[in-house]
């Protein structure tokens, strides 16, 4: 019997913006290519759902429309969620579900989104929209690409580790130059592309982590990534 | 400015470009016109003593202006329109420029544009358009507007700036629920399908567009879904439901690549249409089309000649012979045309032969990431001879990869083309799928193989 993953995809069909369902259909093959059985498990607004099953969680970005009823439903799951974040479950959260992930989201409007606090970030919604191709240096997964497309601006608190510096594009706000966010194994960026089919490595690390907690520890099988290689490359060449 | 004097320069603009052949001068004389007089295209349209029918919405435009205009000219009406331009204002501005004549007097009778989705707030204000066209709206170059909520809101701007009567898509949530911006209830008129075949292959059941209510964001409850969000729905909390509309495909008896024969509905008289292009996604364009022709009246016999015979418009389903075999052009745009495309052309064909052709500049989106929200997964299992190229060709090689469909890098579009051709046999058809700029290109190198319409501009 093959050994199997479960990865719960947080709202897909509130935030499932951008082309974010290929983070699932990258994390699924790459699994199946090692010979795992990955199993994915939503969870809609207003579901019962028991994160205990949960190797690997992955939350995408959504309309601005969509992100009020997430957010309310979301902080019922905050507790469960920091506890498995706490606990070393890799996660990657992207845009709308990055934000939220922190203490908050204070949209221009006026109103405020409260977060979950998995990460100590804080956003503000801003005027401008940061739009265009990004290029990310990273400590853990070399140079990252994506595509962001975002207005929230999101300031990091003292101590709280980014997941990259900005070589091109904006990131998590016009003036820092970093973007995104790192606590234990938990991600949070602002790049679609959507970001992991080009940037196996980052898929990798969140795979590994996943396969370590439920299986013990032992190297991923390596794959030939010349494809995601020469996709990704091509990306990084283009105007921002 | 005075408008002779406007018109003198641009129309001089717009012939110096074209002599130096340089290409995109289409929508030159209206980039100048709006720096030397913004409101030009405003004065000359009030000489239109028909008016301004005015097409938008993400997929489709293109098609249903086409229609719309061949049945106006089939009743003896003089159109302008900016079928071969620009849909920006610009491209608008430049259209009438074409169509005046020096004094600025029109040559034409009806202005009849398709308008690109953020851009009608700009336009309508100034040709005052007497009808308004909403096809449908689906996800598209997110990278230029933000999100769908905010393209129906741009519409929306457009729409109260005018007294227009509007042509809404009934089985399309958004688009119905821009009713609200009309000046009066019965300004407004729906179009839609009470039965067409269900596509099996829909954009993934997750990447759904639009299915909350636009009144209170509950998620809407569908009976049928013809493709995408597109289909019969209400809100099961409050009031907000698919408006009846008054033009109806209420049966499909016939439909395969080549068109479709359908049973089509005016305020309940009944008549049987055949219509020459093939797909669900074109069973709306000429829903569209004739609810607007029907608030035009054009007779209910030219509209059925005009859906009987007309051509698809540029690049969208376009077939070129090139040495016995069938090259077939079909534009993709954004994951739900990408699904119905698919859909109509190359699933369930014994071998599929195909080339993707993926560019990403502005008038493609910039953001390649919607090529993930198309179900390419449906192609994997079929025997398939796949080519990619194009600017991010191997953006597209990942996806198929991830889908389980093995392709092939082209070195260029046209060594890809060279491939197709050679991997398709006499009498047998190709497909190739380009983005907006790789269709012109794709277009442009074919011209060099064959003799193609409309190659000559």
């Amino acid at each position: 019997m093959s050994r199997e993953i479960t990865i719960v995809h947080l709202y897909p069909r509130e935030m499932n913006i951008y082309g974010d369902m290929g983070n699932i259909i990258t994390l699924v093959r790459r699994l199946e290519w090692r010979g795992y059985r990955a199993q994915v498990r939503s969870v809609e607004i207003g579901e019962k759902f028991d994160f205990d099953a949960a190797d690997l969680v992955f939350g995408g970005g959504g309309q601005d429309s969509g992100q009020q009823v997430v957010a309310e439903d979301l902080l019922k799951r905050g507790p469960a969620l920091r506890a498995l974040a706490v606990a070393g479950v890799p996660m990657l959260t992207i845009c709308g579900l990055y934000q939220l992930f922190g203490h908050g989201f204070k949209t221009v409007q006026g109103e405020n989104l409260p977060g979950i606090d998995v990460f100590n970030t804080t956003t503000i919604g801003g005027k401008v929209r940061m739009i265009g191709n990004i290029i990310v240096e990273t400590k853990d997964f070399g140079r990252l690409v994506g595509f962001e497309n975002h207005s929230g601006q999101t300031l990091l608190d003292d101590g709280q580790e980014s997941l990259g510096r900005v070589v091109k594009g904006y990131g998590n706000d016009p003036k820092s130059r970093r973007e995104g966010a790192m606590s234990n194994f938990a991600v949070g960026t602002y790049m679609h592309g959507p970001v992991l089919p080009k940037n196996p490595r980052l898929a990798d690390f969140l795979i590994a982590k996943a396969v370590e907690r439920r299986y013990g520890a032992g190297e991923l099988e390596p794959l030939d990534d010349t494809m995601e290689q020469a996709a990704a490359k091509v990306a990084s060449g283009r105007p921002q | 400015m005075s408008v002779p004097l406007t018109l003198a320069i641009t129309k001089l603009a717009g012939a110096l470009s074209r002599g130096l052949g340089r290409g995109g001068g289409f929508a030159l004389p209206g980039l100048i016109a709006e720096k030397l007089d913004p409101n030009l295209s405003g004065k000359l349209a009030a000489g239109l003593s028909g008016g301004v029918i005015v097409v938008t919405g993400t997929n489709g435009k293109t098609t249903t202006t086409r229609l719309i205009a061949e049945m106006l000219e089939a009743n003896g009406i003089a159109v302008v329109t900016n079928s071969t331009g620009s849909n920006l204002k610009r491209g608008i501005t430049s259209a009438l420029i074409a169509a005046a004549d020096r004094r600025g007097r029109m040559k034409a009778t009806v202005g009849l544009f398709e308008v690109d989705e953020a851009s009608l707030r700009l336009v309508a204000p100034q040709v005052k358009p007497k009808h308004i066209v909403v096809t449908n709206l689906f996800r598209d170059q997110l990278d230029r507007y933000g999100e769908l909520d905010t393209t129906a809101t741009l519409i929306g701007e457009g729409i109260v700036a005018t007294q227009a009567e509007l042509y809404l898509n009934a089985d399309d949530p958004l688009v119905a629920s821009l009713a609200k911006y009309a000046k009066r209830p019965d300004d407004v008129h729906y179009f839609g399908i009470e039965g067409a075949p269900v596509n099996a292959v829909g954009v993934h059941q997750t990447a759904i567009d639009s299915d909350r209510c636009p009144v209170c964001r509950t998620r809407l409850v569908f009976s049928r879904v013809f493709y995408g969000h597109v289909g019969h729905y209400k809100c099961p909390k409050g009031d907000f439901a698919r408006p009846k509309p008054e033009v109806v495909i209420t049966n499909v008896e016939e439909a395969d690549p080549n068109g479709s024969r359908f049973v089509l509905a005016i305020s309940g008289k009944r008549t049987t249409y055949t219509f020459s292009l093939p797909g669900t996604y074109n069973l709306y364009n000429a829903l569209a089309a004739v609810s607007a022709g029907q608030g035009l009246g054009v007779p209910p016999n030219l509209m059925e000649r005009t859906l009987a015979s007309t051509q698809a418009a540029f690049g969208r389903v376009e077939r070129v012979e090139i040495e016995g075999r069938t090259l077939c052009l079909l534009l993709i745009k954004n994951p739900a045309g990408f699904a119905q495309v698919l859909q109509t052309f190359v699933i369930g064909r014994a071998e599929v032969r195909a080339m993707f052709v993926i560019n990403d500049l502005p008038a493609d989106g910039r953001d390649v990431s919607w090529l993930w929200d198309v179900p390419i997964e449906a192609l994997a299992g079929y025997k398939s001879v796949i080519y990619t190229a194009g600017i991010r060709g191997a953006d597209m090689a990942l996806r198929l990869h991830y889908a389980g469909v093995e392709s092939m890098a082209a070195d260029s579009v046209e060594a890809g083309i060279g491939a197709l051709v050679a991997a398709t046999p006499v009498g047998g058809t190709a497909y190739i799928l380009p983005t907006y700029t790789a269709m012109l290109e794709v277009r442009k190198l074919l011209g060099r193989r064959t003799v193609m319409q409309g190659m000559s501009r």
